[in-house]
């Protein structure tokens, strides 16, 4: 990248063609992805935030500006507790795939010494990602439903004598197939984060006699979090914009606010859909923030 | 010593682990060589048969079960993948080569396209939907849904061609710069060639990602189904082992879209090697 540096601003007056050449070919080069991902990205969103205020009749919107479908929103109870589902959900799943996966990337990132071990463990992990996500999601009927495999297992092994029915269709079914679904994106930065850590540090604790709980609680789980965090805005991202998962597992029973926009669409009602994609931005914009403000990613990575 | 247990036990779990990853799919594939027709998606396996796999693919006689409408939403599917690879790869090798060099603005724009990857389906699909709905046009797979495939794996493709392009020695373009060559003949018999790997990798995130891909297409497209939508309106009436079949079979799909990936990718690199051995020489 060397001859990448001179600033633009100069490139004019540069008497070296060589230097000049890339940096006004970069704006050419850069210019249709920006603007791809204006008009159809940042325009889409930028209209969602205006729609959001149009007035609704039954199947038309129009551009007379009312907030009406905002007043309708925060005073609907189906609609706030949507929204209060969609957190609730949010925050078990970030929890479970944190809690099921942690172990996991301890074990790869930091005790498995051998490399190509280590690499093929995460391989393994990718690999379900090479199916498709609705097959991945509807995988999980067969295994809770009521005749369903870990039913018969339970049975097999006499832990429970009657069928569990709360297993399948209800959030428990939902939050179960997210947390599999989603856990891996866990995974994958923190055993990345933990790869990092200098062994010496963790053997100099030893030789201190720090016990492997200090040592996890002192050392390796502080040097981790920025992999906590990254993984964290990955499974929060994807999870705050679910709908199919919650609608294929719980039988429909479970709305998040990615179905009530599924809905809103499929019969017309545009602005409120809007409204509600508009306070689901917002959400997660806070969400995103709220990861950033307790590690600062740029120092750590 | 502690770690002496510690490091078994988690071994275990992480085993367990897999099983959770793996457990269902595993499921999937076993009842799919249900006994058919009147074989449930649910264990026991009362006969073991290929019935529903001849079922996906109409080999046998009708029966109170619909086939899986799926052949137009393939074809679709595999035509939007291959069109959105293509641009996606196009696109991010240019992104990725603006990107050598710092520009006025780079920092926005990386976030911009960066962005594509990250806001839900929900979110650009609804809006994209809002914008066509107001401008009066019509939604289909082949422009708004198009669009909106692009606008998702686009990132993808830019930030595997930003790291090849981190690891590359430019002192190769450089010297054919020094010796008069144009840079559009550069990059096509130097550059290229020795980018070639991150460009496959590039067009395999591209394809795969818009061949499944589900909650934009749903907003996006009008009435003709791409195949993730084909499948997903089967869940909401009764499920048969058919779409376990299918399941299993556009997994197996995936493996061979991914051996020869692999396949390409080991050519490519040794003749990316070669090159580099030339160029030393």
């Amino acid at each position: 990248m060397t001859i990448a540096t001179p600033a633009p601003d100069s490139s004019d007056s540069t008497p070296v063609g060589l230097v000049a050449r890339p940096s006004r070919a970069a704006y050419w080069l850069i210019a249709p992805g920006a603007i791809w991902m204006t008009l159809f990205l940042v325009v889409p969103l930028g209209m969602m935030v205006y729609v959001s205020f149009w007035s609704q009749t039954t199947f038309k919107i129009e551009p007379i500006l009312t907030t009406k479908s905002w007043v309708a929103f925060f005073s609907s109870d189906t609609y706030l507790s949507a929204l209060w589902t969609t957190i609730r959900i949010w925050l078990l799943v970030l929890l479970s795939t944190f809690v099921v996966g942690y172990p996991t990337a301890l074990f790869v990132g930091l005790f498995v010494k051998n490399k190509t071990l280590a690499t093929a463990l995460l391989v393994l992990c990718v690999i379900p990602f090479w199916t498709s996500f609705l097959i991945r999601v509807l995988a999980w009927r067969p295994m809770l439903g009521k005749e369903g495999a870990i039913n018969i297992i339970l049975q097999a092994f006499h832990i429970t004598r009657e069928p569990i029915e709360a297993l399948l269709f209800t959030e428990l079914s939902v939050i179960i197939g997210m947390t599999q679904i989603y856990c891996v994106f866990m995974v994958g930065p923190i055993a990345f984060m933990l790869g990092r850590i200098d062994p010496n540090v963790i053997e100099a604790a030893r030789d201190l006699g720090a016990s492997f709980w200090r040592i996890f609680r002192t050392i390796i789980l502080p040097l981790s979090m920025p992999g906590v965090i990254v993984g964290g805005i990955f499974v929060s991202v994807m999870v705050l914009g679910e709908f199919a998962t919650a609608a294929a597992l719980s039988g429909r029973k479970v709305n998040m606010l990615g179905n009530i926009i599924v809905t809103q669409v499929g019969s017309l009602k545009w602005a409120f859909a809007a409204v509600v994609g508009v306070i689901l931005t917002i959400l997660m914009g806070l969400v995103v923030a709220g990861f950033l403000r307790i590690v600062d990613l740029k120092r750590e990575l | 010593m502690q770690t002496t247990i510690i490091k078994p036990v988690l071994g275990v779990y992480t085993a367990l682990f897999l099983l959770f990853l793996y457990g269902p799919f595993v499921v999937l594939g076993i009842l799919s060589f249900q006994i058919g027709p009147n074989g449930g998606p649910q264990f026991p396996i009362i006969e073991w048969s290929t019935y529903w796999y001849q079922h996906v693919f109409g080999l046998t006689p009708p029966s109170r079960i619909a086939p899986l409408p799926i052949y137009e939403g393939l074809a679709r599917s595999l035509t939007l993948a291959f069109m959105t690879m293509i641009v996606s790869t196009v696109l991010g090798v240019m992104s990725a080569q603006a990107f050598r060099t710092k520009f006025k603005g780079s920092d926005v724009v990386f976030y911009l396209i960066v962005l594509g990857m990250m806001v839900p389906g929900v979110l650009v699909g609804l809006g994209l939907a809002l914008v066509a709905n107001i401008i009066g046009i019509d939604r289909t797979w082949w422009s708004t849904a198009f669009v909106l495939h692009v606008v998702y794996t686009f990132p993808f493709a830019f930030l595997v061609m930003l790291a090849i392009f981190n690891r590359f020695d430019p002192s190769v373009e450089e010297a054919a710069w020094s010796l008069g060559v144009s840079p559009i003949k550069t990059f096509r018999k130097v550059t290229f060639p020795l980018i070639f790997p991150g460009v496959l990798s590039a067009m395999l995130f591209a394809f795969t990602l818009s061949y499944d891909e589900f909650s934009r297409t749903l907003f996006a497209s009008g009435r003709d189904l791409t195949l993730p939508l084909a499948i997903y309106g089967t869940f909401s009436i009764e499920i048969h082992p058919n779409i376990f079949a299918f399941g299993v079979l556009t997994t197996l799909f995936s493996f061979a879209l991914l051996a020869v990936y692999a396949i390409l990718m080991t050519v490519s690199l040794r003749r990316a090697k070669r090159l580099a051995i030339q160029e030393d020489a």
